[in-house]
Parts: C-alpha cells; sequence; structure tokens
C-alpha cells in the first residue's frame, strides 16, 4: 500500500524579511487527514509558514505546493481549498456574527440558501446559533475566537489553518475549541496547528514539527519526538537537607539539575528508576517527596535548543 | 513628584513622540501662515492680488482711452488681456463679441470695453461697459474696485474730451477756438504761465477737474467720486451666473463640500489601518481574493461615500439656502462622482504612505488644510502669487471646486465640464496608481 499523496509540501522553503531569514530551507510534507502541529517559540516562524501555506506571501527560495499546487500563484483552487484561523480576532467588531459570517462566505462564493444553511452549521458547531445577531464586539474573548474558527470553515475547506487559535482563550472555550477541531479532524479535514503551548501540541497532534528560528529542529509523532530525548522518565524532589546526600549519589546516573530548590532528575535508559526508589528507601525518604513525569516536548525543546519555549 | 505633575509630564512625552502632533503643532503653522502672509502680501512691497486676468477691448482712438489701457495694464493686480490667439497661435485685437464665449470658457472672469463713443457729443459724460463674472464675491469686489479706481483716476482727462465735444457740437470749431484762447489768456494772466501750455492743455480737455479737493467732513457738497459717478456711464453686464438664485451661497458651497469631502474620506481611507491591526486582511486574503480587490474595494467605496456626502450637503444647500441643485442633478452627480474620485485617491494615497493611523491622520489634517488654502477654499486664487497659483492648480480642491462652480454657477454642459472632469478623473488615476504600488510594497498586507 502506498502513502497518500502530500497535501502540503514544502522542499527548502525559504521565506526573508529584508535581512531577516524568517524561514530557513524548511522542508515537510503534510498527509491529508493529519492533525500537524508547528510548535516553538514567539518568532520562530509558525505565523510565516503559515502565511506562506495561505499564499499571504511568496516564497523566497523552494517550492511549496497544496494539493499540488503551488500556492504562491495565488490559484482559485489553492484557496477555496484552505481556511485560514488567524492570530487576531480577524472579525469585523461592529457587526453581527451572522453579518460577519455572510460576509467572508460571499468572499468564498456561496449565495443564498447554501448561505444561509452552512451560517446556521457552523453557529451551531461553535455554540453561538443563540447569539447570531449579537454585535461581536459584544462576545467574550472566549466567543469571539469560536466565531474566528468558524468564519474559517463556512466554505468546508480541505485543509485548516489555525494560527495560534487559542491566545488569550479561557479553559473552558480552549477546550470546546480543541474539541471541535479534533471532531473536525476525525471528518476528514486536515489541520496544521501552529502553538507555543506544548501542552495544544501534545493532546492534539498527530505529528508535530518541532520550529526554531526558522528552521525545523525535530519532526514526528509525539512518541517519536520523545523517544530522541535521552531518558524516559523524570523525577522532581525538593532539594534539601534530607536529600543532599540523595543528589550526591545520582551524580553520573543522568541529568541532573537544581533550580529555586527544586531538583530535577532524568536518569539515563541504563539507569532503572527501581534502583533510583531503592536509593530513596534506603535513606528512608518518604515517597511523597517524590513526583514523576514522563517527558515532554517542552523537555525535548530544551534539550535541542537550551531554550524553554516560553523564553 | 505630584500626582498631577507627574501625569502632566506623562502627556508631554506622549506628545514628543507622536509625530503627527509634532507636524501640526510645529509646521502646519509655519506653512499656513506663510501661504496667509503670500495672499495677503504681509512684508511685500506690493500688496495685494496680482495678475488678475482682465480682458480690455478699445474700440476708441481717443489717446486718452490709450492711456486708460495703459494705465490699467500699470496695475499690478491685473493681467490685462487685449489679444485674441487664433487656432494657429496668431494674435488680433479682442473684439467685444469675443468676450462673452472665452468668459464663459473662463478665460477670465473680468473685461471692461472702451467703446468707440466713449466721449459723446450728445451728453456730458463718458460710457464705459464692462463684463464679469463674479463666481467669487472677494474677487469680483476686489476687481470692481480695482477698475473703479484706475477708471476715476483717468476720466478727468476723458472727461474734458467730453465737454469739449459738447462745445463743440454747439458753438463750432472756430468759436471754439477763439473761446479756447481768450480763456488762455485770462489763465495766464490771472495766475500766471505760459498761454501756449495752457491753451494746449485745454485743447487736450484737461480742465483740472480731477484736481479738486474732496468735500470736507459733514459737507453737503458731493465728493470727487460722486460726482464722477454721475458723469461716467458703466453698463455692467453680468456674463455668467446672472441667473443664478442665491449666489452667495452657491459661490461658496463648492468650498465647504471639498473640506467635508476630503475629511471625510481621508477618514475612510485610514480604516486600512484597522483591518490590517486586526488581522482581517489575512483572513480576506487567503480566500481567493487579491490585494488589487481590496484596494479597488476601497476605491469604489470611497466614491460611493463620497457621492452620498456630497449629494446631501448639496440637498441641505438647497433647503437651508436655496441652492438650485435640481435642475443640474445629473451634471452635479458627475462632478461629484469624480471629485469623490479624486479626493478617495488623495485619501488613499494618505494612508499608503503613512506608517501609522496616528500618523495618516497628522498627514491628512496638513495637506488638506494646504491644499485648501492654495486650491481656493477660503480665498480666491487670483489673490495668490504667480508662483503659488501655480500649486494651486495641482490640488484636488481647486478642481474640484471649479467643476462645482461650472455646474450651479456657470450651469455648464457636459461638453464644458469635460476637461475639469478629465483632469479630476486624471488626479484620481495617478493618486490611486501610486497608492496600489506603494502599497503592494509596504506592510498593510503583512
Amino acid at each position: 500500500m502506498t502513502a497518500p499523496a502530500a497535501l502540503i509540501s514544502a522542499r527548502g522553503v525559504v521565506k526573508r524579511y529584508g535581512p531577516l531569514t524568517a524561514l530557513d530551507g524548511v522542508s515537510l510534507d503534510i498527509a491529508p487527514g493529519e492533525f500537524f502541529g508547528l510548535l516553538g517559540p514567539n518568532g520562530a516562524g509558525k505565523s510565516t509558514f503559515m502565511s506562506l501555506v495561505a499564499g499571504l506571501r511568496p516564497v523566497d527560495g523552494g517550492t511549496l505546493t497544496v494539493d499540488g499546487a503551488g500556492v504562491s500563484a495565488g490559484s482559485r483552487a489553492a484557496r477555496e481549498a484552505l481556511g485560514l484561523v488567524p492570530q487576531h480576532i480577524a472579525l469585523y467588531a461592529d457587526l453581527g456574527a451572522e453579518t460577519n459570517l455572510r460576509i467572508f462566505g460571499e468572499l468564498y462564493g456561496l449565495r443564498g440558501r447554501e448561505l444561509r444553511s452552512r451560517i446556521g452549521e457552523v453557529l451551531e458547531a461553535v455554540q453561538l446559533a443563540d447569539r447570531r445577531k449579537d454585535l461581536v464586539k459584544h462576545f467574550s474573548g472566549g466567543m469571539q475566537r469560536r466565531l474566528n474558527l468558524a468564519a474559517a470553515l463556512l466554505h468546508r475547506p480541505k485543509l485548516l489553518l489555525c494560527d495560534e487559535p487559542t491566545v488569550g482563550v479561557d479553559p473552558q472555550s480552549r477546550n470546546a475549541i480543541f474539541e471541535f477541531l479534533q471532531e473536525l479532524n476525525r471528518g476528514g479535514l486536515t489541520v496544521i496547528y501552529s502553538t507555543h503551548y506544548m501542552e495544544e501540541a501534545t493532546r492534539l497532534c498527530s505529528r508535530v514539527a518541532i520550529i526554531d528560528h526558522g528552521q525545523i529542529l525535530a519532526l514526528g509523532t509525539i512518541d517519536e519526538l520523545l523517544a530522541r530525548l535521552p531518558f524516559e522518565e523524570e523525577v522532581r524532589f525538593p532539594a534539601n537537607e534530607a536529600t543532599q546526600a540523595l543528589l550526591g549519589e545520582l551524580e553520573g546516573h543522568g541529568e541532573l539539575a537544581v533550580k529555586e530548590g527544586v531538583a530535577r532528575f532524568r536518569p539515563r535508559t541504563d539507569y532503572p528508576l527501581s534502583r533510583f526508589y531503592g536509593l530513596t528507601e534506603g535513606r528512608g525518604l518518604s515517597a511523597r517527596l517524590f513526583t514523576s513525569q514522563r517527558p515532554t516536548l517542552e523537555a525535548l525543546f530544551l534539550q535541542l535548543t537550551g531554550r524553554n519555549l516560553r523564553e | 513628584m505630584n500626582p498631577i505633575l507627574v501625569l502632566v509630564r506623562k502627556d508631554v512625552t506622549l506628545f514628543l513622540k507622536d509625530r503627527a502632533s509634532l507636524v501640526l503643532t510645529f509646521v502646519v503653522p509655519f506653512v499656513l501662515i506663510y501661504i496667509f502672509g503670500q495672499v495677503f502680501g504681509v512684508n511685500q512691497t506690493d500688496k495685494g492680488p496680482s495678475g488678475i486676468p482682465v480682458a480690455v477691448v478699445n474700440q476708441s482712438d481717443n489717446p486718452a482711452a490709450a492711456r486708460l489701457v495703459e494705465a490699467l495694464k500699470g496695475e499690478t493686480a491685473f493681467k490685462v488681456l487685449t489679444q485674441y490667439v487664433n487656432d494657429d497661435k496668431t494674435t488680433r485685437p479682442l473684439r467685444e463679441e469675443d468676450l462673452v464665449p472665452m468668459m464663459r470658457d473662463d478665460d477670465f472672469r473680468f473685461a471692461l470695453v472702451i467703446p468707440a463713443d466713449v466721449v459723446q457729443s450728445s451728453t456730458i459724460g463718458i460710457h464705459l461697459k464692462a463684463y464679469s463674472n463674479p463666481r467669487n464675491a472677494i474677487e469680483a469686489q476686489t476687481v470692481n474696485g480695482l477698475l473703479q479706481k484706475t477708471i476715476f483716476t483717468h476720466v478727468p482727462e476723458l472727461l474734458g474730451e467730453s465737454l469739449r465735444a459738447r462745445a463743440l457740437d454747439y458753438l463750432g470749431q472756430e468759436r471754439i477756438d477763439r473761446f479756447d484762447a481768450a480763456i488762455a489768456d485770462a489763465v495766464s494772466r490771472a495766475f500766471g504761465g505760459d498761454r501756449e501750455e495752457i491753451l494746449k492743455d485745454i485743447h487736450n480737455g484737461a480742465y483740472g477737474i480731477g484736481s479738486r479737493r474732496p468735500a470736507t467732513a459733514g459737507s453737503s457738497s458731493p465728493s470727487p467720486s460722486d460726482v464722477l459717478s454721475r458723469v461716467i456711464h458703466l453698463d455692467n453686464v453680468q456674463v455668467v451666473g446672472k441667473d443664478v438664485k442665491s449666489p452667495e451661497a452657491t459661490m461658496l458651497v463648492g468650498g465647504w463640500a471639498i473640506q467635508f469631502l476630503l475629511f471625510a474620506l481621508t477618514a475612510s481611507a485610514t480604516a486600512l489601518f484597522r483591518e490590517r491591526d486586526a488581522g482581517i486582511f489575512q483572513r480576506v486574503l487567503s480566500a481567493p481574493v487579491t490585494r488589487r480587490d481590496i484596494l479597488l474595494s476601497k476605491f469604489l467605496y470611497g466614491i460611493l461615500l463620497g457621492l452620498v456626502q456630497l449629494v446631501v450637503l448639496f440637498f441641505a444647500g438647497h433647503l437651508l439656502y436655496g441652492i438650485e441643485v435640481l435642475p443640474y442633478l445629473a451634471p452635479l452627480v458627475l462632478v461629484c462622482v469624480f471629485a469623490a474620485a479624486a479626493c478617495t485617491g488623495f485619501g488613499m494615497l494618505i494612508a499608503a504612505v503613512s506608517p501609522t493611523p496616528e500618523a495618516a491622520r497628522g498627514i491628512a489634517t496638513f495637506v488638506i488644510l494646504v491644499m485648501c488654502a492654495l486650491g481656493g477654499a477660503w480665498f480666491p486664487v487670483s489673490f495668490m502669487s504667480a508662483f503659488i497659483q501655480k500649486f494651486s492648480r495641482l490640488t484636488v480642491v481647486y478642481w474640484s471646486m471649479e467643476g462645482f462652480s461650472r455646474v450651479l454657477w456657470s450651469h455648464a454642459s457636459l461638453a464644458e465640464l469635460g476637461p475639469t472632469l478629465g483632469i479630476l478623473a486624471l488626479m484620481a488615476a495617478l493618486t490611486m496608481g501610486v497608492s496600489v504600488w506603494l502599497f503592494n510594497r509596504g506592510n498593510i498586507f503583512d
């Protein structure tokens, strides 16, 4: 069985803004139906990549195709195939929700009954049907975000570009957005989701590209990425008088860091955690002092760049 | 520090960081004062207007009439036109029948005809004819005043001619010659002076009427100008605008309209910044929509908005001041469309050259005020120096007002409006062309 043709294919894509190289030789493929994450800190090049895919800017080098067509040519077919959820609330705040949707639907050529029906469907889907006449400026931040998403779905795109769509959203609305996106993805919609929250990428995305300074640092499924870490678990405990001796015994068996009174131990793969817990028991340290967790994309980013995602 | 002072210092700091406010505060006053100074001749040797075109047709062979023409040419406020330029660029003296069509074409708005019978033997006094298109009240009053001054200064000479002509008619040449000789003898004996010189003056009609002393305050004696106005028969012919109802409002409405339009449409164009900052262009441009589509839609919206605003404004003028609009609705709407297009283009250009909405507002206020001053919205263009007048004709204000005036004052036909509409269309095309180019190079769509 052959792999499906890539919906998006980037080969050595370069984008410059004057002297700044925002994307520096980005290559990746995104298959139809994927929920693909672009994870990186602010200024990493995520939004630039999104804007190139959306055809908002031309690429300066390399090739980028959506559904086999060059996007920089700005063909109508390529644009109709995608929906963009911009980072900003890209809506007319002084107009009603329904009026906003009508404007954006008409830009995609929707008219009459079909347009009315789609407006109803997307408003229902984002749970704003009962507020359809209300002015957008009277909506909460979360409601505005949901409408921002709905406006990108009116024309039934094959590909949805979500550029940090949950910035400034309360947890409840964020959860609603996540569930809605997952449902759309299950329905076959390809989603590219950019974020600097590793929790979002971990929860939503089947594959993730970690991007920084315009370059892809790592690309793969979450498991594949985490497997690149030289440890499988991280244990945290208070760094105090009681654990002082333990700290000394752990040296040489993995990564050990102490910051703000908290010790973080990432054992080497050849150092089983059972040995660690044997040591703690031997020293009479209560098990409640220790918390362990699986490694995260945050840790991978730190490993790859020496910086935190939100720095 | 006192909280009030802290807050004041904060406002001063914000002000100093706002380039638009700085320009409005420190640059605009200099420019406007310079323009006003130019208009009113501050610190200039020749104060007042200069170079207002006045056509003069001299049909008289009287030497005094020729001297009147020369005196008008010496008046710096006037640019006296006496020649008609044919299609083949050859010239001939202007004729009275040339005046009306040329005034309708706005080649000049004032003309003086010195008829062949300027000095008549049947009546005492002189006969002149003035043609005018008083579409600007300030300009018309100024020109009339200056014309009267120049004529009155030279009338005594012509009036002497008139008296002699009348006496000649009654007495015959021989008796007149004897009478002149007797008068010259008597004057020479009584007051001294050369008899031959006095006789020569008498033959030239120089009876010293203009040297009479003015009447003292409270005196019931008529002043020299009263006397002169009774003996000068000046036929006034208003070539254009004589049928206009509510002439004062009709003269002014164009200036009001264009200022209103410029501010409104510039504000509309700067809305581009709001849409950019809200990220709406990203969403729109990801749809099957091009940058050109967005700019063209803004341009068409500007025309529509401008048209509606102008129509409402002219109807307000109609209802409040009786400006006649309905009979000229079609050409007026046409001028409104072209003026709105030019103003929209101007607004788009301001938005295209401005890095921020604040800067756009500052630049717009500055340029609009300067354009209104230069373009004739506040005072007649003819009052400005020839150098400044060159810039007047580069402004949207000048040509829009020209269009409104030609419709509402001159009742121009569509064909007559052609050149004005063409220039407004050219301005719209140029400003939009440059704006689109700048927008595509700038960051408005980022």
